[in-house]
């Protein structure tokens, strides 16, 4: 046995591991990016929901989506009677569901595409067919997009939806009525025909100015946290509730106030730096293997000493 | 090297190759209906389960276990364990077939199949799996090359094309003399690009799922996840040696190269001791060990994957059950159904996408899944058949 290759190989293994664990190793979390004070978005008021529903409605009239029958109807009585969606598909971008057990604490939530800061969706995109518009809408686009659910996977309110039924089949969301409706000056469709003032259309900067002034305004009507003010990096879509009711009893998760996306792109970002760790490992596998070869050429055999 | 490698030239038509195309035609015919008729008309794929059976196990298990090629090719070229060596040519052939079927999973998930080479054209750096295309495809690319002495030593001199054809036989002769010139000088660096590619591409897998801290079960979210990916596969990699090495000799009726697998073994419980360390003191530095005992179907499902990955390194430690053929086979076999059922945990068991859908692969999802399976093997039939892939008996 040859010592001083034996420990080579250590020396080896061991520099090896260091280059793996410094790819593995979570570099610093990137720094957060900033909501854009020109960024529309829109304030839910779940204290204010009545539950009628009429932004579903006009959600897929604004975006001619079909109705969907999930009440056996359509099979019982020969013809499709309601839309009444379970929750949110290819064809329904939002949706009012209703959450709470006793009778003061039952809230209308709606829910739809939070169009987050810095989103999920868009980090994970292999092509990057999601992306943040300067309105602040998140755009999808469909021909760009190669039908890998991933953002599915990413996106932590779980809104992107695939058309599982078609041959050809897209992701399908809220687009924040960016080019039907923003673009015309005009608020989104859900907000503009709210009767009981439960959606407010505006800047993101001035809603969370809103409902500061809400909760100010009744502080014993209103839980004192704005939803989505900073929950994962900050969303486009902010929430109110009634003071006795959490917001993770709303479906709206109890997130840590940082993107999701951090930790796979600091992972990334690290491997990718300079190609340092790619090329480190190379060298030493080079180097490895080219002492082998010339002590196996020194040596005159093939085969060599395989112990170690 | 005293030993040449030869074509088994077997009898192609057995009963177990129309076993393999009756699998492969079934798979057929559920693909007509995912092509042509959507998702839904195949797959039990849902809102909560957008990855199904087809990501965590024609993807993330078919690369886990292509492994073979690269630790193989690290152990015997650059590692100079020369003494291995007739173990590289079926490792490097086995990696390129599962590779090649992992490319062909993936256009079977994807719903725009058509715009695959998007991935080569827009880039997205902050996506994780931006890197894992890139690393697959080279990875698919530098196998081919390496595969490529194997063609040019079976046919150089004595390419004979059928009929008209055989006007083409100079020009081809003289390609292959040129692809050999480039294979003898070039193919040191293939060999770590192989590796280096693999360690990209194996660890990227692990950081997959990372996006999804809210979804992910905490015994699997962890950010050593790419690490412990990376380690996993190299210690399913000798494994999977073990385990075709042992099939193919059964099934072509050739004499098991015990001496050499029971060898090349004493690698695994390195590996595997490395990785078993590495995961549990990930567990107990996160003090996260405790859920693995409550009970749930999470927590059982982590318990059988450590299982399956430390009773093979235990007995494996001993050079005398590695010796043993059938206990050598049992514990690789073990180890591959631990890496195996670490992917289902990361990519479907693991994740809790909310209370309203569940999944379970239908009918039609694994009747694809056994497809590949079906056309790996029947491919590493053709491939051992008809070129000098495995060593004569000695």
């Amino acid at each position: 046995m040859d010592i001083s290759r034996r420990k080579f190989l250590k020396i080896g293994a061991a520099a090896g591991g260091t280059a793996a664990c410094a790819v593995a190793a979570p570099a610093q979390a990137r720094n957060a990016r900033q909501p854009d004070p020109q960024w529309y978005g829109m304030l839910n008021d779940s204290t204010r929901c009545i539950g009628c529903k009429a932004c579903m409605v006009a959600c897929k009239k604004e975006n001619k989506l079909e109705a969907e029958s999930t009440l056996g109807e359509k099979e019982a009585l020969g013809e499709q009677l309601y839309d009444a969606p379970r929750g949110l598909s290819e064809h329904t971008y939002t949706l009012i569901k209703m959450h709470g057990e006793k009778e003061q604490e039952k809230t209308f939530v709606k829910t739809q595409c939070m169009h987050c800061v810095d989103p999920a969706c868009a980090s994970a995109c292999i092509v990057g067919a999601l992306k943040k518009q300067d309105n602040g809408a998140v755009k999808y686009d469909a021909g760009m997009c190669m039908g890998c659910r991933y953002c599915m996977v990413a996106c932590p309110y779980s809104v992107p939806q695939f058309e599982w039924h078609k041959a050809i089949p897209a992701i399908k969301k809220c687009t924040l009525c960016s080019e039907t409706r923003l673009e015309k000056g005009e608020p989104t469709a859900c907000a503009g025909v709210c009767p009981a003032g439960a959606i407010t259309f505006g800047k993101r900067t001035e809603l969370i100015k809103i409902a500061r002034a809400r909760i100010d305004a009744a502080p014993d009507v209103y839980l004192d946290h704005i939803y989505g003010e900073e929950e994962v990096g900050g969303t486009g879509v902010l929430y109110l509730t009634k003071k006795q009711v959490a917001f993770a009893a709303l479906g709206l998760g109890d997130f840590d106030y940082k993107p999701v996306s951090g930790l796979t792109e600091s992972i990334q970002h690290r491997i990718f730096q300079y190609f340092i760790p790619p090329i480190a490992v190379y060298s030493i596998l080079g180097g490895i293997m080219a002492y082998n070869q010339r002590r196996k050429h020194n040596a005159g055999i093939e085969g060599g000493d395989d112990e170690y | 090297m005293n030993i040449k490698a030869l074509p088994l030239r077997h009898r192609f038509w057995t009963l177990n190759v129309a076993v393999l195309l009756f699998f492969m035609a079934s798979g057929v015919v559920f693909a007509y209906f995912r092509f042509f008729h959507g998702f839904a008309s195949v797959t039990n794929l849902n809102p909560a389960y957008p990855f199904g059976i087809w990501i965590a196990f024609d993807v993330a298990c078919g690369v886990a276990l292509a492994a073979g090629g690269f630790t193989t090719a690290a152990i015997v070229e650059i590692f100079g364990r020369h003494r291995y060596h007739a173990l590289v040519r079926p490792a490097i052939l086995t990696a390129f077939i599962g590779y090649f079927l992992v490319g062909l999973a993936v256009f079977f998930d994807l719903g725009k199949y058509y715009n695959i080479w998007h991935a080569l054209v827009y880039w997205n750096g902050t996506s994780v799996l931006f890197e894992v295309a890139w690393c697959v495809m080279l990875y698919l690319s530098v196998l081919a090359i390496e595969n490529l002495p194997n063609v040019v030593e079976q046919f150089r001199g004595r390419v004979a094309l059928p009929g008209p054809l055989s006007a083409l036989n100079a020009p081809t002769d003289w390609l292959l003399g040129k692809a050999d010139g480039f294979c003898r000088r070039t193919m040191a660096f293939f060999v770590i690009a192989g590796v280096v590619l693999s360690f990209g591409h194996q660890s990227s897998l692990g950081t997959m799922m990372l996006i999804a801290p809210y979804k992910l079960h905490e015994l699997w979210y962890t950010p050593l996840s790419p690490l412990l990916f990376l380690t996993s596969a190299v210690s399913v990699g000798i494994p999977m040696v073990v385990f075709e090495g042992t099939l193919a000799a059964k099934f072509f009726g050739r004499k098991p190269e015990t001496e050499l697998l029971s060898g090349i073994a004493k690698y695994i419980p390195l590996f595997l001791g490395t990785y078993l360390l590495l995961r549990l003191g990930d567990l107990a530095y996160r003090g996260v060990l405790a859920t693995a005992f409550d009970g749930s179907l999470q927590g059982n499902a982590f318990l059988l994957e450590f299982a399956l990955f430390a009773v093979p390194y235990f007995i494996l430690k001993r050079r005398r059950s590695r010796q043993n053929p059938t206990l050598l086979f049992l514990c690789s076999l073990s180890v591959i159904c631990a890496v195996v059922l670490n992917r289902f945990n990361v990519f479907l068991i693991g994740m809790d996408m909310g209370p309203e859908f569940n999944y379970f692969p239908s009918v039609g999802e694994w009747a694809i899944t056994f497809a590949f399976i079906a056309f790996g093997v029947l491919l590493y039939k053709i491939g051992v058949n008809y070129l000098p892939i495995l060593e004569e008996d000695h």
